[in-house]
C-alpha cells in the first residue's frame, strides 16, 4: 500500500480527516494498512504498546481475559474510531485486549516513530493529543454510564 | 341482524375502565411480557403510537402502559409490561382468557406525520423500546412516506433484548438501519457493547441532521446523553421528541401527580419536543 493510498484513508477517517494535508502526509509515512480476521487480536494485555490503530472497517472488542470466564468484553469499537493510547504513556504496555469480532481493517501506526514525529512537530502533536483526550473522555463517559446499569430493574440498580 | 353500536371513549366517563380479555401472552425476558388484548364489548379505543392506556387489575390497582404494537384486528391493543411493582406483577402473571380493565388512550403520540419526507431516528434504551416499537411498526407499514429510517437500541444484556423475533426480521430489511448494543454481553454475543449515544456517531452518515426527526425513549439519563449527542450532530431541539414517564394516575390532567414544570405529562405528554422541555432541563429532578 502506497503512502498516497494511506493518505486517502486518513483523509476520510474522522480521527484525521480535519488535519492539514501535509500533516496527514507525514502521518501516512509512519503507517501501514492491516487486516484482521474474526477473533484475531490487535492488542494483548501486558505486551508492549507499540502501535496505534485507526479502525477503518469492522468491529473490535476491548476486553479483559478473566481466568475461568474467558474474555469479558467491556466495549466495542467500530470503523471510524481508534484503539489504543497506552503507547503515549510510560511504561507503554497494553492494559486490555482488543480482538476483532468481524473482519476488520485498520491503519496501524508504529508507536515509536509516531512518538518521534509528535515530538518533532509539536503542532501536530497537540492536535493528536487533543483527539486522544476526546477519545479517552468518550470512553470514560460510556464506562460511567454502563456502571449506572440504567436498564436494570429499579430495585437492582 | 342489528349490528351493535361501537362505543368510543369520548362518549363515556374517562374514569371507567372497559373490560378486556387477554388474547395472547408472549414472554420477552425473564420479567417482561407482551399482552395482546381484545375488548369484551364492541368498543374501539384507538391508540396512536406513543399514547398510553391505564391498565387495571381489579382489587390491585391501575398503571399507565404505552401501546407497544399495532392492532391486528380493530379494537385490539398490545402492551409490553415489566414486573416492577404489585400491579405490573399481576399483569405479567395474566394468562390468555384472563380479564383486565382498560381506559384510554391518553396523552400525545409520536410525531409520525411531521416525520413524513424526513429521516427518522428512533433511539430506545431498555424497556423504552416498547413505545417506540409501535412507532417503528407504523413507519414500516408506510415505509414509502419516510426517507432513511434508523433504529438504535440499547439493552442491559442480550437476554434483556425485547422483541427478538422482530429484531432478527428487521435486521434483514435493506430499508432499515438497525444497530443494537448491550452493556453486559454474555459469551455468545458477537454484537456491539457500549452505550446507546455511541451508536449515533456510527450512523451519522445515514441522516441529514436538519431534516431528521428523532424519537427517544428510555431512562432519563440515557435520554439526556442522547440529546447532547444529537445536538453535537446538529439535530435541532424542535426535531427531538422524548417520551417521559411519570406517576400518571388520573391520566386526564386533573390530579397533578405527573406534573413536570408547567406540563401534566398525562395530557401534555408523554411525548414532547425537547425544545419545550429544554428551559427546564437544568432542574436536577428533571
Amino acid at each position: 500500500m502506497s503512502d498516497r493510498e494511506l493518505e486517502e484513508f486518513l483523509a476520510v477517517h474522522p480521527f484525521t480527516a480535519d488535519l492539514d494535508e501535509s500533516q496527514r502526509a507525514r502521518l501516512a509515512k509512519q503507517a501501514r494498512l492491516a487486516h484482521y480476521q474474526p477473533d484475531e487480536y490487535l492488542i494483548q494485555e501486558g505486551r508492549p504498546a507499540d502501535a496505534f490503530y485507526l479502525i477503518v472497517q469492522g468491529l473490535v472488542s476491548i476486553e479483559l481475559f478473566v481466568p475461568g470466564h474467558g474474555p469479558r468484553p467491556l466495549q466495542t469499537v467500530e470503523g471510524g474510531s481508534a484503539v489504543g493510547w497506552s503507547w503515549m504513556l510510560a511504561p507503554s504496555r497494553w492494559e486490555f485486549d482488543a480482538r476483532a469480532l468481524e473482519r476488520t481493517t485498520a491503519v496501524v501506526f508504529d508507536a515509536e516513530r509516531l512518538r518521534a514525529l509528535l515530538l518533532e512537530d509539536c503542532c501536530l502533536g497537540l492536535r493528536l493529543v487533543q483527539r486522544l483526550l476526546f477519545l479517552v473522555t468518550e470512553r470514560l463517559r460510556a464506562a460511567r454510564l454502563q456502571l449506572l446499569d440504567l436498564y436494570g430493574p429499579p430495585r437492582e440498580r | 341482524m342489528v349490528k351493535a353500536a361501537i362505543t368510543t371513549p369520548a362518549a363515556t366517563n374517562p374514569f371507567i375502565p372497559f373490560p378486556f380479555v387477554v388474547m395472547s401472552r408472549r414472554r420477552e425476558t425473564r420479567d417482561t411480557v407482551t399482552l395482546r388484548l381484545r375488548p369484551l364489548r364492541n368498543v374501539r379505543l384507538l391508540a396512536q403510537p406513543g399514547q398510553f392506556m391505564m391498565l387495571s387489575v381489579i382489587g390491585v390497582g391501575e398503571v399507565p402502559i404505552s401501546v407497544s404494537g399495532l392492532p391486528r384486528r380493530p379494537g385490539e391493543l398490545e402492551h409490553t409490561i415489566r414486573a416492577v411493582g404489585s400491579v405490573t406483577r399481576h399483569l405479567v402473571a395474566l394468562r390468555p382468557g384472563d380479564y383486565i380493565g382498560v381506559r384510554g388512550p391518553f396523552g400525545t403520540s409520536w410525531p409520525l406525520q411531521l416525520a413524513h419526507g424526513q429521516d427518522v431516528l428512533l433511539i430506545a434504551g431498555g424497556l423504552g423500546f416498547a413505545p417506540l416499537r409501535s412507532a417503528l411498526l407504523s413507519i414500516l407499514r408506510e415505509r414509502w412516506r419516510y426517507r432513511q429510517v434508523i433504529a438504535l437500541y440499547g439493552a442491559r444484556s442480550p437476554t434483556d433484548l425485547l422483541y427478538r423475533r422482530d429484531l432478527s426480521r428487521w435486521q434483514q430489511r435493506p430499508d432499515l438501519v438497525l444497530r443494537m448494543t448491550v452493556d453486559h454481553p454474555d459469551q455468545y454475543w458477537r454484537g456491539q457493547v457500549g452505550v446507546v449515544p455511541n451508536l449515533i456517531r456510527q450512523v451519522a452518515a445515514f441522516f441529514e441532521p436538519a431534516n431528521t426527526i428523532a424519537m427517544i425513549c428510555g431512562p432519563e439519563i440515557m435520554m439526556r446523553f442522547t440529546i447532547r449527542e444529537l445536538q453535537k450532530h446538529g439535530v435541532p431541539d424542535e426535531h427531538i421528541f422524548l417520551s417521559l414517564e411519570r406517576n400518571m394516575q388520573c391520566a386526564i390532567g386533573l390530579c397533578g401527580h405527573c406534573q413536570l414544570g408547567p406540563f401534566f405529562l398525562c395530557k401534555d405528554g408523554p411525548v414532547l419536543p425537547y425544545s419545550r422541555l429544554a428551559p427546564f432541563s437544568d432542574i436536577r429532578e428533571f
